[in-house]
């Protein structure tokens, strides 16, 4: 059976904003379920429908078998929530923290103290449970939220952006509590992020979204496989725009039609060609241009990742770093003359 | 039931909590009152000698205002508290617990009333030991706290309901500033209603602010003037509900 069930869930903003537009989709129970996209495109709209902090305009949900809209405490009890901004009160204890939210929950005083105690020996905070909010680190506090919405033993648990702003080595920490959460004590994780590699090492499948609307859906495998073989990233990277352009162009004119080539997409330094062997189509595509006199700057064979996942179905590359997508064109402009 | 007076007494810990930690809030709200009364009485000292004042220090006749002013700025500022749950995440979080909705207002406005009564409290020992004489002795004192409690309700209230409506602090602060000297000077809280302008002592019968401040001043210079203290209870009743009522409707907006 799915803990969460969607039918063309919609919500629409003041001004016709249709910030979440007719999605469906189904979460088994005990998956890591990835929603990935970039800033904007509907991700925590569509997390705060699903444990009724908003209402959707249209479409239903179905939340650990309740309907979000008509049964939504029955829906608060068994979800746990962490927001993308840490929601703890930094003038109060790590323990004064999860033990408020233990009386939220409906916990009786003896369960909190046991909860609470087990929480922090999970999430490695016991030595800095009586110490102010104030002087935990970010990483401390994104361990505390997480305990704070696992207290109450959800079935299932929202992770809103839980890795943004952390460190790296902050970051694989999180991951690790993620995974083991999921693999030792059986919570289905709903995962919204904007990092490729996140949503890769923890999903079990992903949804990829943009603009309101789920692009694809599927594991990881699956998505990159749908790409085909491998990308042929051809570049000259070190010339001016305009030359970039023109190489973009002919390049891209040169190689349309040939056998080998499934698609091509033109990115930040160049082009991206689809093949279906890396190997063997390399040779091919450079000697090609050698041919023409186009001159080839650098080239790579790689796999195919999340990255030409999104840039394949929407056109566009997910700047990790900024959280936004970005199109060509605006990579083009934003650059402008050197 | 159970659950939303446990949500209720858990919430109202964490607000007492919160302000007793801050030492430097602690000695400000002592320090205040007793600057208040000393320096304006200093300032004013010589409107005893006007008619209608004489025969009393202004002390004693200022010692009720002084209770209505700490009150009404210090639950006036109850708003910012939300603000800052609002900003910091800590209300979209409680919103996704089962918790009782109105239990996070509630427990807002009960903290700040259990703040206005040790505040009173602490004004009134003070001012009887600088040598006020409140007329009805303890009963009296009682009465006022009760008169004073409506009049800081209705302010924390409508400061609650305000943060939530603006969502930022800044639209709430420049309301606070507008609103509340005016509220003091347009009332008896510093002079003689009898030597008010005529216009003054018209727009005053629209200040809750002064409802509270005659009310307690009657208690504390006179004795039970009913006609006064229920037409004070009356009015500062209304004015609670009304805040509460405005309260109430700005967070079920917000919440839903």
């Amino acid at each position: 059976m799915s803990i969460v069930q969607t039918s063309q869930l919609t919500k629409i903003y003041p001004g016709n904003i249709r910030a979440v537009d007719g999605i469906d989709f189904e979460i088994a129970e005990g998956e890591i379920f990835g929603f990935l996209g970039p800033n904007g495109a509907g991700k925590t709209t569509t997390i705060k429908m699903l444990n009724t902090l908003i209402l959707p305009t249209s479409g239903t949900a179905t939340v650990v078998g309740y309907d979000v809209a008509k049964k939504p405490s029955e829906v608060r009890r068994n979800v746990g929530y962490v927001s993308q901004d840490v929601g703890i009160d930094e003038h109060a204890t790590g323990r004064e923290n999860l033990t408020l939210y233990g009386h939220f929950y409906r916990l009786d005083g003896k369960t909190i103290k046991h909860r609470v105690k087990e929480l922090f020996e999970m999430v490695e905070l016991t030595d800095y449970a009586d110490k102010f909010a104030s002087t935990y680190s970010g990483g401390m506090r994104k361990r505390l939220d997480l305990a704070m919405g696992l207290l109450h033993q959800p079935r299932l648990i929202f992770l809103d952006e839980p890795t943004t702003g952390l460190d790296p080595q902050t970051r694989n920490h999180i991951w690790s509590y993620i995974h083991s959460l999921s693999r030792q004590m059986g919570i289905t994780i709903f995962l919204t992020t904007h990092y490729m590699e996140e949503a890769d090492q923890l999903a079990d499948r992903i949804a990829i979204i943009d603009h309101g609307k789920i692009i694809t859906i599927g594991t990881p495998g699956e998505l990159k496989q749908s790409i085909g073989g491998d990308v042929v990233t051809l570049s000259n990277r070190f010339s001016a725009n305009e030359e970039r352009e023109t190489f973009v162009k002919r390049t891209q004119s040169l190689l349309s039609g040939k056998p080998f080539v499934l698609e091509m997409q033109p990115i930040e330094e160049g082009l991206a060609v689809y093949v279906d062997n890396g190997e063997s189509a390399a040779p091919a595509i450079l000697s090609l241009l050698a041919g023409e006199g186009v001159e080839v700057q650098t080239l790579s064979v790689s796999r195919p990742s999340l990255d030409d996942v999104f840039l394949k179905y929407t056109g566009r590359t997910m700047r990790a770093e900024e959280g936004t997508a970005t199109t060509y064109m605006q990579l083009k402009r934003r650059r402008g003359p050197r | 039931m159970e659950h939303l007076l446990t949500d209720i007494r858990v919430q109202v810990m964490r607000h007492m909590r919160t302000q007793i930690r801050m030492k430097i809030w602690i000695i400000i709200n002592l320090i205040q009152p007793i600057l208040w009364l000393t320096m304006f009485t200093q300032v004013f000292k010589s409107l005893s000698d006007l008619p209608g004042m004489e025969g009393m220090s202004y002390l004693q006749f200022f010692a009720p205002g002084v209770v209505v002013m700490t009150v009404m700025f210090g639950s006036a500022w109850a708003g910012m508290g939300m603000l800052q749950d609002i900003d910091m995440g800590i209300l979209s979080k409680m919103l996704a617990t089962p918790v009782s909705r109105v239990s996070i207002i509630t427990s807002r406005i009960i903290a700040s009333m259990l703040i206005l009564l040790l505040q009173s409290i602490l004004i009134f020992t003070i001012s009887v030991i600088m040598g006020v004489n409140i007329a009805t002795g303890v009963p009296g004192v009682l009465l006022s706290i009760v008169i004073v409690a409506l009049l800081g309700l209705g302010f924390a209230a409508f400061s609650n309901g305000l943060a939530l409506y603006f969502k930022r602090p800044e639209p709430l602060m420049g309301i606070i500033n507008f609103v509340s000297l005016p509220a003091m000077f347009l009332s008896s809280t510093m002079m003689n209603p009898d030597l008010l302008p005529g216009w003054l002592d018209t727009v005053r019968q629209f200040n809750p602010v002064d409802y509270a401040v005659v009310g307690i001043r009657g208690l504390v210079l006179e004795g039970y003037i009913w006609s006064e203290l229920w037409q004070s209870l009356l009015v500062l009743t209304v004015w609670a509900l009304a805040g509460i009522a405005f309260g109430t409707l700005m967070f079920r907006k917000h919440a839903s």
